[in-house]
């Protein structure tokens, strides 16, 4: 596969300002919409299903099929609701807030097809609170789009900003937090398709699905399938950051390697240093080695290395890098952000950190890298929600792969790297307490 | 009927059959396995899956362990809990750990102790020692959550049981967990007190020590306490209540959930009032008015002789103004005695009661299986019969209209409406009755001021059938019961009164009025049977024995000297008046969770009194009430002090639109020249047109009212 | 101009639900009264028609919502580890000196509050700084002078 961007869902960005209304419709804009309109519900949703399209918010989720399970109206007569995850928060991924701020109208084009598909005439678009650019990008197209009824229609598309909360993301917690309460994630079943929002019929789509649909409604369901490789069709907007020379969003076909991606699009390791590890899919992907790169950026392929491209959010990290380090901030990170809701991951997330910080410092014993492990283990597959099984799984891949290293910290007392690790001693939210002044720090 | 549908599923190699729709919890239990849950309580709502304390394998399902607190029995399933599944036994071992992780294990000082579910599961599945290398989280402890519930952060495990009692059940919203992840707390708003008519059930409802009685704090260990079954004497609800004693003293009241009366709730006036047995004013000797000197403490002998030869003296021109708080023991032995051996024929009650609405007798569990639910009379429900307004809130939140106002399409359209009123009007049930039989309803209820009003109303009946006349000037007033004795009426008549007997627990409310005080007893210290609102005979139990004999003991020996034959068991009693009025029924078989009678066949025919309140032309009509923080025993429990109503007026959603308020704004109120400054509270459970205060703050107010801002 | 209450009756319009108003009511409360405070939080409460608790509850939960006073202007550094990678430690560091203050603290004067914050998407941009809810991307720790200098005087 080639090494070079394939624009589909920033398609045109390369030449336009596509904010604009004017613009995006020079380029055909809003066809797509029509010529869903003029499909049935059910023929949109068998075109998103000939695409094979999968969901891009991190479980990748067969879209077409997740819709096929909302009832019809005439199953149950509760409005229908077409929620999007405009949360973004996974810790690497940053493409829908590129998404949202290039190419704005080509997502609500594909909010407004969803709606169709599913005959709802709600669209509400919960958007993190802190993408405060976005937002205003998104709210200049929707003043737009109010003032053309031939697109809009009578579907009504209410922007929903968050606060600050990462376990938004998770979809219950998400239209928990939508319906105005904290956002703790809901027992499934039941799925939000049958009773999501108000618990009435939901479909809840990342903001890159979403914009992925007016190029499928566009090309086809079938054409579009043509692209990528067999359980991963079409391209994918990839989030680079961390130690490469140029970071930034890339739009690639699927299967594109690894290597490539980092080396070629992102430009390789900054100062000829080399590649020690790479995060592939945002901060709850299972870790791979700087020398596992040699892998096709897809489903199956990651998944032969026990990973995945989650929220496609690539990080990667050179040869200075402390692997307990990076086991301490991404704990930290899951212990700030566990919801507080369900045991293992409320207590266990915390725990992990505290493991980890007697490893940096020096004062574990041997047989807590084991205890560190076990507590993974205990937190993995007992949670309510992924977010604490995956925070287990993630560390837990940190010290399995580089488990000489951690040992290292005991046996030497501390930490082989010290400050020239660029995540030396990095201050999280999470150890300054609470964000309650009542809250006790430990 | 068809019979109910249902499914065959094994759980731990036992194949169980249970209806389609159970719980796996319930379905476990049903093949006599526990699966151990903190977090499940169907009575809170759909079950959260938060503590994973439920953890099982189950098959269809992914490989990981599920919580089967979430799933319901499906045909086929197969599940296995820890008894017989490695992967669940590791993972509630896991999930006890990780709960302990932050637990202080400060059992021995924990009032918890003994009657734990964390305990007893750590014993069952827990780890033995604990693998954790640095300090457990620390919180300031104990803090007052309100003058009647204590929280200790560090022993709550975060099942969020109270705080979805507060939000899901009782709807005050006023204990709520705050920030997220491990600092996540239970709290209320700032320094505010759990100021709500059900805070006690979050103390019965935690799993651990975390909510605790500030009135049980420290008072007794699981092992030396003695629980004693009986009924709730505070409201005509009549909750099922386990009062816990020890050493001849109640300690605390618990619920004693009886699923078609109260469904394991209590109010907060049940669950503490019990501390006025020990009210520093209780009456513990007989006190007798003596001439010049004022009053005196005198033995039983002698306070029996002051009794009979008051009653020789006053020649049968005797009322007696009862409670509505008397057993039907009690109040049958009062008649008896009374009326046979004194021809004294004349009661004064509290308040009207009628049978008619027998015909339209369902459980107050049926209020939440209703379409509609008519809440009239204007009355608030809460204030009267707590419990019954949990009722009508889950009826609400299970999709039930809930009409505030008479509309008789969504009734006469509903497949199951009830009727629930409230309220001036409803005389004693009658006018409801010829509601319900209009309105071809599923059921009505008539919520009464007094607990037991219609049971002592049908005992005084049964003793006797002379017809009463009304005696002027009256010889004798005797007053039975603290709420008589509290009932300005029932003083007006002592006025008019040349003598005046009381029977009362407290001297504040009857010394310096009566010429004879017998001391009294509470619901507490009493055998014998009440009647609720809904038409339920049930058992008081005597829980301590009273500092004085109680009431039936003495009428008894009173009874002799007039010839009345009277026996001083209630047993015995209750076996005369039910043969009179309860089909013969025994005491023995009422039982603990007495059963509903059947309803009768419709009245023949009833007679309707007048119409319901005054009219009130222009303004709006004020309905006054009193609170449910108040009367005689709440008044002598100081922690319940904070209870009392707040400075507010409720005003219907429309009324406060077009009047321009808001909720929360000050009002002033204005009748005749007097008016009072309230806040006011936007209510949707008011019809337009009605505004209501409590008596602590309606002054001097009439019923047409005006509001301005 | 309408006032708060008349506000979030509009939002709450736009929900099928009125209660879905919490987040933006507390928002703009927060706006109106600087943090949430009890009063704020009493306000919000009324007129969502709900309880102070609960919307303590609510607010609580979520980082951007503030229970305690906070400066004027909010400078929040994102460490998590693509920033961390490039610096952002020394960024937020550097804005420690040039404010005089921790993170987590507020200056004397009540300007400026310094915090790092979790991961604000925009990791290919490192180091990411928030000011006021507003985005600088590629801060360096030579950019802060002038930023809190920026700050300081007022826009
Ligand atoms: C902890 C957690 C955080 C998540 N965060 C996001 C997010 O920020 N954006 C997103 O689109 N999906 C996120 N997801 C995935 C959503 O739950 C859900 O699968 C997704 O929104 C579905 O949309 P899709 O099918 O279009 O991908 C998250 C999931 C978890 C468990
Ligand atoms: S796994 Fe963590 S975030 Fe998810 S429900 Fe449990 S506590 Fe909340
Ligand atoms: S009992 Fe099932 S998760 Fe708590």
């Amino acid at each position: 596969m080639a090494s070079e961007q394939r624009l589909i869902v920033m398609a045109g960005t390369d030449e336009r300002d596509l904010t604009r209304l004017a613009e995006y419709e020079a380029i055909d804009g809003y066809s797509a919409l029509q010529k869903a309109r003029g499909m049935t519900p059910q023929a949109v949703i068998d075109d998103v299903i000939a695409s094979e399209l999968r969901g891009r918010g991190g479980a990748f989720f067969p879209t077409g099929r997740k819709w096929s399970f909302v009832p019809k109206p005439e199953q149950n007569p509760n409005p229908h609701y077409v929620v999007v995850n405009a949360d973004e928060s996974e810790p690497g991924s940053f493409k829908d807030n590129e998404i949202m701020s290039r190419v704005p109208h080509r997502f609500l084009e594909g909010c407004l097809i969803a709606a169709h598909a599913i005959e709802s005439k709600n669209v509400f678009v919960y958007i993190r609170g802190e993408y405060t650019g976005p937002y205003e990008i998104l709210l200049a197209a929707l003043k737009e789009l109010e003032g053309r009824p031939d697109l809009r229609g009578d579907v009504t598309i209410v922007l929903h900003r968050g606060a600050g909360a990462y376990i938004c993301g998770e979809e219950t917690a998400l239209l928990e937090s939508l319906e105005g309460k904290r956002g703790q994630p809901r027992t499934k079943p039941p799925f939000p398709a049958g009773q999501g929002l108000y618990a009435s019929p939901t479909v809840v789509n990342n903001v890159e699905t979403l914009a992925t649909l007016p190029p499928i409604i566009e090309m086809g369901g079938a054409e579009y399938a043509k692209l990528g490789v067999p359980d991963s069709r079409g391209t994918r907007v990839v989030s680079i950051s961390g130690h490469v020379e140029r970071p930034g969003n890339y739009e690639i076909e699927n299967g594109t390697s690894l290597r490539e991606l980092i080396y070629d699009l992102g430009g390789g390791i900054p100062g000829g240093r080399d590649l020690k590890a790479v995060i592939p899919g945002g901060s709850s992907t299972v870790i791979l080695k700087g020398d596992e790169i040699d892998v096709g950026y897809d489903f199956n392929s990651l998944l032969k290395l026990n990973t995945a491209m989650g929220s496609a959010g690539v990080v990667a990290l050179d040869d200075r890098c402390c692997m307990v380090q990076l086991g301490i901030r991404i704990s930290e990170f899951y212990e700030h952000e566990s919801c507080g809701k369900c045991t293992p991951c409320r207590e266990g997330t915390r725990w992990m950190t505290q493991i980890l910080r007697r490893l940096e410092s020096g004062e574990a014993l041997q047989s807590e890298l084991d205890l560190l492990l076990d507590v993974c283990d205990r937190i993995n597959g007992k949670c309510l929600c992924p977010l604490g099984e995956t925070a287990a799984v993630a560390v837990a891949s940190y010290v399995e792969k580089f488990r000489g290293e951690f040992s290292a910290h005991v046996e030497q007392g501390g930490c082989p790297f010290g400050d020239a690790s660029p995540l030396h001693d990095v201050l999280a939210p999470v150890a300054m307490g609470g964000h309650l002044p009542s809250a006790v720090p430990v | 009927m068809s019979a109910t549908e249902t499914v065959t599923l094994t759980i731990d190699g036992v194949a169980v059959e249970v209806p389609k729709g159970t719980g796996l919890v319930e379905a476990a239990l049903a093949a006599g396995i526990e699966i151990p849950v903190f977090c499940y309580e169907p009575r809170l709502g759909p079950a959260v899956g938060a503590c994973r304390m439920c953890l099982c394998q189950i098959e269809p399902g992914p490989p990981k362990p599920q919580a089967a607190c979430t799933l319901t029995a499906q045909d086929g399933m197969v599940v296995r809990t820890a008894l017989t599944s490695a992967v669940a036994a590791d993972a509630q071992n896991a999930t006890l750990e990780f709960i302990l992780v932050n637990h202080p294990l400060d059992c021995p000082v924990c009032d918890k102790g003994g009657e734990c579910p964390l305990q007893d599961l750590t014993f069952r599945y827990g780890p033995g020692n604990t693998r954790m290398t640095f300090p457990k989280r620390t919180f300031e402890k104990p803090i007052p959550v309100s003058p009647l519930i204590a929280l200790d952060r560090e022993r709550c495990i975060l099942c969020y049981r109270c705080t979805r009692f507060s939000e899901g059940v009782a709807e005050d919203g006023q204990l709520v967990a705050v920030d997220r992840g491990a600092g996540t707390m239970i709290a209320t708003f700032g320094d505010e007190p759990y100021r709500a008519p059900f805070s006690g059930n979050v103390i019965e409802l935690c799993p651990v020590g975390a909510l605790t009685s500030t009135t049980y704090r420290f008072e007794a260990r699981p092992w030396e306490i003695l629980d004693v079954p009986t009924v709730c004497g505070m409201c005509p609800v009549g909750c099922n209540v386990n009062a816990t004693t020890r050493e001849g003293n109640v300690k605390r009241i618990l619920s004693r959930n009886h699923p078609e009366v109260d469904d394991g709730w209590l109010c907060d006036k049940g669950r503490f009032s019990y501390a006025h047995l020990h009210a520093e004013d209780r009456v513990c000797d007989p006190i007798l008015r003596v001439r010049r000197r004022g009053f005196e403490e005198v033995s039983w002998e002698r306070a029996l002789d002051e009794a009979e030869r008051l009653l020789r003296e006053a020649n049968g021109r005797i009322v007696t103004a009862l409670s509505g708080s008397e057993t039907i023991e009690e109040a049958y032995a009062l008649g008896k005695l009374l009326r046979r051996g004194l021809g004294a024929h004349t009661a004064f009650f509290p308040e009207e009661s009628s049978d008619a609405l027998d015909a339209f007798r369902v459980p107050l569990s049926a209020i939440r299986d209703a379409d509609v639910v008519a809440v009239l009379g204007d009355a608030p429900v809460v204030e009267r019969a707590p419990i019954v307004e949990l009722w009508i809130k889950e009826a609400r939140r299970r999709g039930a209209r809930v009409l505030y106002e008479l509309d008789e399409e969504a009734v006469r359209g509903a497949e199951t409406a009830i009727l629930v009123w409230c309220g001036p009007g409803g005389h004693g049930g009658a006018t409801v009755a010829v509601l319900a039989q209009r309105l071809g309803l599923s059921g009505a209820f008539y919520i009464p001021e007094t607990a037991n009003g219609r049971g002592v109303c049908d005992a005084w009946s049964c003793s006797d059938d002379a017809e009463s006349a009304s005696p002027d000037p009256i010889g004798l007033l005797i007053v039975s019961g603290d709420e008589a004795a509290a009932n300005p009426d029932v003083r007006a008549l002592a006025e008019k009164a040349e003598r005046v007997l009381v029977i009362s627990m407290f001297q504040g409310l009857a010394a310096g009025w009566a010429d004879l005080v017998l001391p009294g007893t509470s619901y507490l210290e009493r055998d014998g049977t009440y009647i609720n609102l809904e038409g339920r005979v049930q058992r008081l139990r005597r829980t301590v024995i009273p500092p004085v004999p109680d009431e039936l003991a003495w009428i008894s020996k009173l009874a002799e000297r007039f010839d009345v034959e009277l026996s001083p068991y209630p047993a015995l009693v209750f076996e005369e008046v039910s043969a009179i009025a309860f089909g013969g029924i025994p005491f023995g078989e009422i039982g603990e969770r007495s059963p509903l009678p059947a309803a009768t066949g419709a009245s023949a025919q009833i007679e309707l009194g007048e119409a319901d309140g005054p009219a009130v032309d222009g303004g709006l009509r004020l309905v006054r009430y009193r609170p449910l923080f108040s009367g005689p025993a709440v008044e002598r429990v100081h922690e319940l002090d904070f209870q009392r109503p707040q400075p507010e007026a409720e005003l219907s959603e429309e009324d406060a639109r077009s009047l321009g308020v808001r909720n929360g704004e000050e009002i002033t109120i204005r009748s005749n020249g007097t008016s009072v400054r309230l806040r006011a509270r936007l209510s949707r459970e008011l019809r337009p047109g009605v505004v209501r205060v409590s008596d602590d703050f309606a002054g001097e107010l009439k019923p047409a009212v005006e509001i301005s801002k | 101009m309408s006032t708060y209450y008349e506000e979030v009756q509009e939002i709450k319009a736009q929900y099928p639900d009125g209660r879905s108003a919490a987040l933006p009511a507390l928002r703009l409360a927060q706006e109106k009264h600087g943090y949430l405070s009890p009063e704020a939080l009493r306000e919000c409460a009324d007129a969502l028609g709900t309880t102070p608790a609960l919307c303590e509850a609510v607010a609580s939960f979520y980082d951007m919502l503030h229970l305690a006073p906070t400066g004027r202007h909010i400078v929040e550094v994102c460490t998590n580890v693509s920033c961390a990678l490039v610096g952002a430690q020394q960024v937020l560091e550097s804005f420690e000196q040039e404010l005089g203050i921790r993170a987590g603290e507020t200056t004397d004067d009540g300007e400026v509050t310094l915090r790092p914050i979790e991961c604000l998407g925009g990791c290919g941009w490192a180091t990411v700084v928030s000011i006021d809810h507003h985005y600088r991307t590629h801060v360096k720790p030579a950019d802060v002078p002038a930023i809190v200098q920026e700050l300081r005087s007022g826009e």
